[in-house]
């Protein structure tokens, strides 16, 4: 299932990744590329393990209790789990957007600036350089720029979405995990994310986990499936999305297909 | 059946909310009745005279506030760090629920303990003999597993996704304790200390053997042989000598003063008491 990215600079990759909780294997062999300047759709089942698998890619799985992750994971090239590397370093390198928008208690500056200016000095005109930059970035300037001493829990769903998008770009990581980023959104708000997904990734690697396979086959330049065989999360196809979604050959895909396509 | 269980159960709750409530305003009644007389603008500004049954109380106030002043300084980075230590640093589950156990273990013991312990320790060992400071750490002490145990109910009302959230930015463990978990918890620290002190401003036993005497001094100006007056001490010393009438109604005076003292604490705490329970519906 393994496919190898050919001529491309290949940023993120796994490489027979095992993740178990206490005793349980729940995902076994993933091995997947993310090259520069494409989106990695993942997508499958609820429970097949995406949202713990994307977790692995910046070390946040370490916040779950009793989850072990054995095999490789590298960024441009270097082992994520080098005892010389500096964790924290790595999560600001591969940025991560959750399912649910999750904005500080602060105003809408403060969220923006909440990790840039604690991991690198910034003077005054340069937190509102930043701020105004990486709004801009995420069309959000224009909505907030009025009320950005405001709280930013007054905002849509969708703009706070969008608010946590800049939050991450601010920190200027070269890869963004997006754990189903519009689930909790509205259709308008979802297209919104949806363009700015395209428009970032000539800057960015993006991997996105999604349930929502329009979304999936639309944006994503590649996908890979993952879904339960033998109980235990597998990548059992992956390529590019046109190619997958056309002749899907797993057949745990060709189910999932199925039941989402009746649903 | 079910009904009339139901309303069994309604009258039962409902006949010990009213003890509760009758018992509770019997006694500020009682306390208030009695030592109205006292209360003067005299009585909080005059130092005692005549062994108590003259003069006013204004020592006695000082000397708790210093008291509960250093209760409160000493406590409440203790409190933190230990909620802290809880929260963020301690991995395994075990040494949690230990730290917890030894915490409700701690809230339990009687205030006497920890005054012999205060006098072993500060008065013998230190050689500080009766001192403001010994006091003021023994009332920490007695205080610490109230605050901690607030800090960190406070602290575990703060939503995961937060905390996932800062670690995913790239902060470290001590730049998501201070950037969440600190900004989110002080207002269990404030109602936690207020709490807290509220239960340490009338506690005799602890600083009886420590940092109080009954009369003599007035602000502290050193540390060793430094006693203070105190609210509850002079209440303790003016019920033993109550038969005169004059002592009696200073006695009750000071018992109103004291009750005051804590009941504005317990208000003080309320509103981020109830902001913590507002957030945590969030």
């Amino acid at each position: 299932m393994f496919e190898n990215i050919p001529c491309k600079n290949i940023v993120l990759e796994t490489l027979n990744l095992e993740v178990q909780v206490r005793e349980r294997t729940i995902l076994q062999n993933i091995s997947l590329q993310v090259a520069s300047g494409e989106i990695l759709g993942i997508i499958g089942p609820s429970g097949a393990g995406k949202s713990t698998l994307l977790r692995c890619f910046n070390r946040l799985s370490e916040l779950t209790p009793g989850l072990r992750v054995r095999g490789e994971v590298r960024l441009m090239g270097s082992s994520i789990y080098a005892p010389e590397l500096d964790v924290n370093v790595l999560r600001a390198r591969v940025g991560m957007l959750f399912q649910e928008p999750v904005v500080f208690p602060v105003d809408i500056r403060e969220n923006v600036l909440f990790g840039a200016r604690r991991l690198r000095k910034l003077s005054k005109g340069e937190q509102d350089e930043l701020v105004e930059s990486k709004l801009r970035e995420v069309a959000l300037w224009e909505e907030v720029r009025d009320r950005l001493k405001q709280p930013a829990a007054k905002l849509s769903v969708g703009q706070q979405q969008r608010l946590c998008l800049a939050r991450t770009l601010a920190v200027r990581p070269e890869v963004l995990l997006m754990d189903e980023p519009t689930s909790a959104l509205d259709p308008r708000s979802t297209s919104a994310i949806e363009e700015l997904l395209l428009e970032m990734k000539s800057r960015h690697s993006i991997v996105l986990v999604t349930h929502n396979l329009r979304q999936a086959r639309q944006i994503s330049d590649r996908v890979a499936v993952v879904c339960l065989r033998n109980g235990v999360g597998q990548i059992v196809e992956q390529g590019e999305s046109a190619a997958v979604f056309n002749a899907p050959s797993a057949p745990e895909f060709r189910d999932y297909l199925g039941q989402a396509s009746g649903m | 059946m079910r009904r009339g269980l139901d309303i069994v159960m309604g009258c039962v709750a409902g006949g010990c909310l009213l003890a509760c409530l009758t018992i509770s305003t019997g006694l500020v009644w009682s306390i208030a009745r009695r030592g109205w007389g006292a209360l003067s603008f005299s009585f909080f500004t005059e130092q005692i005279a005549l062994v108590g049954a003259s003069g006013g109380i204004l020592w006695n106030l000082v000397g708790t506030t210093v008291l509960l002043s250093t209760a409160f300084l000493a406590c409440a980075p203790l409190a933190v760090s230990l909620a802290l230590m809880e929260r963020v640093w301690l991995r395994s589950e075990s040494m949690k629920k230990a730290l917890r156990l030894g915490l409700y273990t701690a809230n339990g013991l009687p205030s006497i303990v920890f005054g012999l312990f205060g006098f072993l320790v500060f008065v013998q060992w230190c050689g500080w003999g009766k001192s403001w400071l010994a006091g003021g750490l023994v009332l920490a002490m007695s205080m610490l597993p109230t605050v901690t145990l607030v800090v960190l109910e406070r602290m575990a009302a703060i939503p995961q996704r937060y905390i996932a959230a800062a670690t995913g930015l790239g902060l470290s463990q001590s730049q998501v304790a201070w950037a969440v978990l600190l900004k989110q918890s002080w207002g269990g620290l404030i109602s936690g200390s207020l709490l807290g002190l509220a239960r340490a401003a009338g506690e005799t036993a602890p600083i009886m053997f420590t940092a109080t005497i009954f009369a003599g001094v007035t602000f502290p100006k050193g540390v060793v042989e430094n006693p203070v007056l105190t609210l509850p001490y002079h209440i303790f010393i003016l019920a033993q000598d109550s038969f005169a009438a004059g002592v009696e109604t200073k006695m009750w005076g000071t018992a109103l003063v004291l009750l005051g003292l804590v009941f504005s604490m317990s208000v003080a705490a309320l509103p981020s008491r109830l902001y913590l329970h507002e957030e945590s519906d969030v």
